[in-house]
């Protein structure tokens, strides 16, 4: 079953939008950073995008993820969405970016679109009413739906494991910039996946293993909007490239553009 | 003042009120390493506190926690011109400011700098340090939390260097950790949480291998030597970010085979409540010089003098 849903979710037909986005690549590459030779130069940028998602989005995954594996039936529902709602507002608070937010938020609805339309069972079932009921939250504007939350809670009520989840994660942010970098015409096809097989693979397990226990409880179970909590959140979630945040931000500034983001 | 509680090492309190044209400092306290001067401005309703650490210099194990509180005026807080918020190297040791009442959650060898203030209606905190630069192996971490009340402003600049280039230091601190956190009538509207941290030691190529090819911390941030971070909030920084924006959004971006000099980027957050700016350039200097002409606007509400003074 597990891996049954993980060829699922892995397979690039998955309607989520994330053809639009390059998360920045387009952007460093108009600014004159993509250096030659690109292959050596778009594994770097790739490294160092997924070293601050991994650290910054990741964790928001890990923690939608456990919220809804921990439900217990029967469920009352109230609870679970305010968890969920704040987790949203934290990756909302964290992310500064209007053109993140743009592509974040895109794809967050898609992912709760896909599984409504796709993957909720016929008869009614706790868990796709929770997810119904997040989908109807971001319709009515009361929580912004980013990607890592919508997607922490799809691989989780689909009973992928948090780990395949963690995995999962960062293996589809490398794809989704390979095949940006595809249509930018950086590099070809074949390298493309020559890259995902031989250099991506340990990069994602290191950041994996490095980041799969970060969580962003530290910011939201301390009332951190009460002045006087001196604990420092040292080993939260964080940015980790600021470059990358910079470049990305500019994405609008390009005089011509193929992405979104 | 209702309440005078002392303070352990490395602890700062201030308080200003308007009274009159002038703004009073009802409590202005510091002590070692922490110092904290207020001379008198020409500007009415303005005050200043200067920010110095003996020494010109943090070290490992140094816990500075500086409590503000801005009540009907607009308050500055900056160096005296040092050049930057050094940080030394971490090492085993010992100096006052660890020894006396510290705080028991704090990790030993990390050098931490926490900044909370509260800001009135109607006032305004511009909270404009040097940039921190960190030496070989530093270990640094500082939290700036805000928490204002409706129509208060905000400027807040949080910027970090690359090293002692002159000493061929380039992103070669162990790690820097900055937690910008602004609170908005209790909502919060700003998060800014920057990390930067070397790949762990490996001990063997073999090992490195496996890991993937490892990115260093200069391998990251390259070719830039300075960061900066800019939060502005309120309706004091309005015709600022108004500039700014206009400026930013005429950009058009061609493309081009080498990085510039110096790039920068603007936002809106949460629903334009406020604005984040991130800048970084090849030289501390060309950041320093693009904010001081950027940020000129303000001249009007701290004084040309004391502008003048901000980014020197």
């Amino acid at each position: 079953m597990d891996e049954y849903v993980l060829l699922l979710l892995a397979d690039s037909n998955l309607p989520t939008g994330s053809f639009v986005a390059s998360s920045g690549l387009e952007s460093y590459n108009t600014h004159g950073f993509l250096a030659r030779p690109h292959s050596a130069s778009l594994l770097a940028f790739i490294h160092d995008s997924l070293h601050s998602y991994a650290h910054s989005a990741l964790p928001v995954v890990s923690d939608a993820h456990r919220l809804v594996a921990a439900l217990t039936e029967p469920v009352d529902l109230r609870g679970p969405l305010a968890a969920l709602m704040s987790l949203d507002a934290f990756y909302e608070s964290i992310t500064l970016s209007r053109v993140a937010r743009r592509a974040s938020t895109s794809q967050g609805v898609a992912i709760l679109t896909l599984y409504s339309k796709a993957f909720a069972p016929p008869d009614t079932h706790p868990l796709a009413s929770l997810v119904d009921q997040l989908k109807l939250a971001v319709r009515r504007g009361d929580t912004p739906g980013h990607l890592p939350l919508c997607w922490g809670v799809l691989t989780s009520v689909l009973h992928l494991s948090l780990d395949r989840a963690q995995h999962l994660t960062l293996f589809l942010h490398a794809r989704s910039l390979l095949s940006a970098a595809v249509r930018m015409n950086t590099i070809g096809p074949y390298l493309a996946q020559q890259l995902l097989l031989r250099d991506i693979r340990p990069i994602l397990d290191t950041l994996v293993t490095q980041c799969a226990t970060i969580s962003t409880a530290v910011f939201i179970d301390s009332n951190r909007d009460r002045p006087g909590t001196d604990e420092l959140p040292l080993n939260g979630p964080a940015n980790t490239w600021p470059l990358g945040e910079i470049l990305a931000m500019r994405h609008d500034l390009q005089h011509s553009r193929i992405f979104n983001s | 003042m209702a309440q005078v509680k002392s303070l352990h090492a490395g602890q700062g309190r201030i308080t200003c009120v308007s009274h009159g044209p002038s703004v009073v400092f009802t409590e202005l306290s510091a002590t070692y390493p922490l110092k904290l001067l207020s001379p008198k401005l020409a500007q009415d309703a303005v005050a200043i506190v200067y920010v110095l650490s003996y020494g010109g210099g943090l070290i490992n194990g140094d816990h500075v926690k500086i409590d503000v509180n801005v009540k009907d005026a607009t308050m500055l807080m900056s160096p005296i011109h040092e050049g930057s918020t050094k940080v030394f190297k971490t090492r085993p040791g010992d100096r006052p400011s660890t020894r006396l009442g510290q705080p028991a959650h704090t990790t030993p060898n990390v050098t931490t700098y926490v900044t909370e203030a509260t800001v009135a209606p109607g006032s305004a905190l511009f909270l404009l340090p040097d940039p921190v630069t960190c030496f070989r192996a530093a270990a640094y971490s500082q939290t700036q939390r805000i928490t204002l009340s409706r129509d208060a402003s905000l400027v807040l600049l949080d910027w970090v260097t690359s090293g002692r280039k002159s000493l061929g230091e380039e992103w070669v601190f162990s790690r820097y950790h900055s937690l910008n956190e602004v609170f908005l009538e209790g909502h919060c509207i700003a998060r800014d949480i920057m990390l930067l941290e070397g790949p762990p030691q490996v001990k063997t190529a073999e090992i490195a291998q496996s890991q993937g090819s490892s990115r260093t911390l200069q391998d990251r941030l390259k070719p830039y030597s300075c960061y900066a971070t800019l939060i502005l909030s309120g309706p004091l920084v309005q015709d600022v970010v108004a500039q700014l924006d206009k400026l930013y959004q005429s950009t058009t971006v061609f493309k081009t085979t080498s990085p510039a000099r110096m790039v920068w980027a603007l936002s809106p957050i949460s629903e334009g409540k406020g604005y984040i700016l991130r800048a970084a350039g090849l030289e501390t200097e060309d950041v320093r010089n693009w904010l001081r002409e950027s940020l000129q606007g303000f001249e009007d509400i701290v004084g040309v003098d004391t502008y003048l003074k901000l980014f020197a």
